[in-house]
């Protein structure tokens, strides 16, 4: 299977899907696709899927695994995202460490695992049984949250026991270790530091949007920001190369702008990881 | 279960929090920023159930449509996790719950549906093609339909009429939607009772047109003869010309 790593990747939105299939101004190295917004799909949207295959190397970000729910996990659907995963011979599939489902209902976000001890143990078993089901180690993201909720130990420890103890990789959003340090006041780097950076397999950088003096959101839909460049600078000195993408979920009006996001991050991995290659 | 019965009880009013906005004690949350999660996740499901309707929330207004969706959203249990198809389960729920029939918008299930259905025929998984060819003569000949259709039954015209006028005119209305097999978008078509009846034993049977001939004219009330073969010419001809019928099967 090919490797990504070094590569810049952007996520096939259908807003775009045209766009990048025809190579006009996004160029991006591969594409991220979401599996449940294209699992089990025929017609106009299928063939694009397929185009898009063909054209390009594929990851897959998942939405709705709904890793920290208290309720089981939905099987079915599990067996559903294998064969998709199988079909289309996809090696990096990452999801949230979150959940999306409360009493048995989806709510199409993300909302914030209480950092604890029992919630660590009850994650750990689920990723390793999604992962033995699914036959491929999951990449598990650090998500923005906007407040802890009965926290009893700090977001770091539970993240990082629970990449140690679940066998899995990580993917590391730096954006959203950015987005984490501004709203609870930490320190980013040295929350990155702490990291098992070993075990970081995929990175995600984003734009973000500030709506409040003390609060950014993590909207996906704003250019990235220099301090995130910068972050992201600093962490990839510090780990073997991965392949990046850039998460854009709206506001596709500028497309060379975009595209220049692209160019920047590539520039960036090339000064450092392109480097580290030729001194080995 | 290794979660503890507090931790459980805890992820469970946020959520519950998220879907009906009645506030909950939460221990060690930040002071005003609960409420983002919920305006985030409002978002999501307004966004995609506006997107999926367009016509129902211009026929309902503002005010009606936002009702539907908070009913919804708190009391539903949406069951799907692929967000496209939430769709599906808003039609479903408020037909459950006869909302049109408490809102008095009689109409209110058929056009969730139609419009449901144009999103299903769109996005459904593809259908095996039949093989044909393009000459043949559409009543001696096995016609080779487009597999990619479903015909709809609606109580309401609200296909052919403004939601104001359809509501006035309940009674049996049929549609026929299908894929175009190039773009895949989808086309409408306006049928009979008695189209319904023709496609559908062409179907059964996968027969010449010839040989249920007379089996139409008896359903139709009327004689086999030149006046029947000529609808029937037009019909299928308009079928053929719309892609709706592909070609005909190799004797």
């Amino acid at each position: 299977m090919e490797s990504k790593a070094g590569m810049v990747g952007l996520g096939l939105r259908r807003d775009i899907a045209e766009e990048i299939l025809d190579n006009k101004i996004l160029t991006p190295d591969f594409l991220e696709f979401a599996p449940e917004n294209w699992m089990g799909m025929g017609g106009a949207w299928l063939k694009v899927m397929e185009r898009a295959l063909e054209a390009y190397p594929i990851t897959c970000h998942g939405l709705s695994l709904s890793l920290g729910s208290p309720e089981e996990l939905d099987w079915e659907f599990i067996g559903e995202l294998k064969e998709f995963l199988d079909t289309y011979k996809v090696a990096i599939y990452s999801e949230h460490l979150s959940y999306t489902k409360s009493k048995n209902a989806h709510l199409y976000d993300l909302l914030p695992i209480p950092f604890r001890q029992d919630a660590i143990d009850h994650v750990v078993d689920r990723i390793r049984r999604v992962q033995d089901r699914l036959e491929r180690p999951l990449a598990i993201e650090n998500v923005s949250y906007y407040t802890p909720v009965a926290a009893e130990m700090t977001e770091v420890e539970f993240v990082s026991e629970i990449v140690d103890r679940a066998g899995c990789n990580m993917l590391l959003d730096v954006n959203n270790v950015y987005v984490n340090a501004f709203n609870h006041n930490y320190d980013a780097k040295d929350f990155i530091g702490k990291l098992p950076l070993d075990k970081v397999a995929y990175i995600h950088m984003a734009g973000h949007e500030q709506v409040e003096p003390d609060l950014i959101i993590d909207t996906h839909g704003q250019p990235i920001i220099d301090p995130v460049y910068e972050l992201f600078e600093w962490t990839i000195q510090k780990m073997d190369p991965v392949p990046v993408l850039l998460e854009r979920d709206y506001n596709f009006e500028d497309l060379e702008q975009i595209q220049g996001e692209l160019t920047q991050i590539k520039g960036i991995l090339n000064k450092h990881w392109k480097l580290a290659h030729e001194t080995a | 279960m290794k979660l503890r019965k507090e931790t459980i009880e805890i992820q469970e009013q946020l959520g519950a929090y998220c879907r009906t906005g009645i506030e909950q004690e939460l221990p060690g949350i930040t002071p005003g920023r609960i409420h983002h999660y919920r305006r985030l996740i409002s978002n999501v499901v307004n966004d995609t159930l506006r997107t999926a309707f367009p016509i129902t929330v211009a026929a309902l207004g503002d005010e009606t449509w936002l009702l539907l969706v908070e009913d919804f959203f708190s009391a539903g249990v949406p069951q799907t996790p692929q967000v496209w198809k939430l769709p599906l389960e808003f039609y479903q729920f408020h037909a459950s719950r006869e909302s049109g029939k408490r809102l008095n918008l009689p109409f209110l299930d058929d056009l969730l549906y139609f419009e449901w259905m144009e999103i299903e025929i769109h996005t459904m998984p593809d259908r095996p093609y039949p093989d044909f060819v393009n000459e043949g003569d559409l009543l001696k000949d096995t016609l080779a339909f487009n597999p990619e259709y479903e015909i709809v039954k609606l109580e309401y015209p609200v296909h052919t009429h403004p939601v104001r006028e359809a509501r006035e005119l309940k009674g049996e209305y049929f549609s026929l939607l299908y894929r175009m097999p190039e773009s895949g978008n989808v086309q409408f078509l306006n049928l009979s009772a008695l189209n319904v009846y023709i496609i559908t034993r062409l179907q059964e049977e996968k027969v010449p047109l010839n040989e249920i001939k007379n089996e139409i004219a008896r359903v139709a009330g009327i004689e086999s003869g030149r006046y029947l073969d000529d609808a029937l010419t037009k019909f299928s001809g308009d079928l053929l010309e719309r892609k709706m019928i592909l070609g005909f099967k190799e004797k």
